[in-house]
């Protein structure tokens, strides 16, 4: 290769894995955290509507 | 309780904005690495037609990393205004509402805080051939970090909700004032490791702003919807624990 090339593109390789790894981890911090997040959601809400159809069909009323 | 704004209910306000957080978090990393000029570093011995564009310096592909590392940074420093926010109205108050939030909005920080280390990281890694340096920026940001960290002991070590929540708020009000200092010190104590990037008519050409702001607006809405996904989660169990204990009384 070009010896100028060589010398401009010097640090293009060995800066990826890095640069790679940075946009990979900061992906994988939110997907994470936002996946969770909606699972646990879910799971609470239905937790509660659950709770409230158990409290109605006693015939009570939720608590506020 | 549902609200609906412009006839969507919450939940599909949620999926959008996270959507459109993801469209432009997306958009912010393909325009930095196929729009975006590529910064040049020291001189090399020559010129090479690259591109139909004589260079003869070295290409910084490190740099990179600034198109995701700066926007979560800033969302660090903005979502931590919130925990300070919330505070304030908690004393103002003494509303258990502001307390959640406050929680939460430090909750998210510290999950910005934690990848804003881990892109500065790997960056002055590849730099400068080491994890760490003791400058200003980093220094006042660790110091951040110790503090959002510290919030979350704090609040595990109170039983008392009232006392707790207290505590929390005059912490939480004063670990922000680090998140200014942070950011500005750049400005009072130069470094090479953080030169001031965000200044007008320097910095940044039209594609590498447009790059960087889309970033910046796409983290913001993705947090955003990690703050109000944990506020549901919160308010529902607290629902739940309502009800338990109406039912058991």
């Amino acid at each position: 290769m070009d010896p100028v090339l060589t010398e401009i593109y010097k640090t293009v390789l060995g800066a990826a894995p890095y640069v790679i790894a940075a946009y990979f981890l900061l992906w994988l911090g939110f997907i994470v955290y936002v996946a969770f997040g909606i699972r646990k959601v879910t799971a609470v809400e239905q937790q509660l509507a659950a709770l409230e159809e158990s409290v109605n069909r006693r015939g009570g009323s939720p608590a506020a | 309780m549902r609200r609906s704004l412009f006839g969507l209910t919450e939940n599909t306000w949620l999926y959008l904005l996270l959507s459109l957080g993801a469209i432009l978090t997306s958009l912010d990393f393909l325009m930095a690495f196929l729009v975006a000029p590529v910064v040049l570093g020291g001189g090399v011995g020559g010129t090479a037609m690259i591109g139909g564009i004589a260079i003869s310096n070295q290409l910084l592909f490190s740099q990179k990393i600034f198109f995701f590392h700066v926007p979560v940074a800033i969302s660090s420093f903005l979502v931590f205004f919130f925990t300070a926010y919330y505070g304030v109205r908690f004393l103002m108050t003494k509303d258990k509402k502001y307390d959640t939030r406050a929680k939460i909005a430090t909750e998210v920080t510290l999950v910005f805080v934690i990848l804003t280390l881990i892109t500065g990281d790997l960056w002055t890694r590849f730099e400068w051939g080491t994890w760490w340096v003791w400058e200003p920026r980093l220094t006042t940001y660790f110091i951040m970090t110790l503090l959002v960290i510290a919030y979350f002991v704090l609040r595990n070590s109170i039983e008392d909700e009232e006392r707790r929540a207290t505590y929390a708020a005059v912490f939480g009000i004063f670990a922000f004032m680090d998140a200014p200092i942070s950011f500005a010190i750049t400005r009072l104590v130069p470094s090479s490791v953080h030169p001031v990037v965000l200044r007008s008519g320097g910095g940044l050409t039209g594609t590498q702003l447009a790059a960087f702001l889309m970033g910046m607006f796409g983290m913001l809405m993705i947090a955003w919807v990690m703050f109000r996904l944990r506020l549901r989660e919160e308010f529902a169990g607290e629902h739940i624990e309502e009800i338990k204990a109406a039912l058991e009384g």
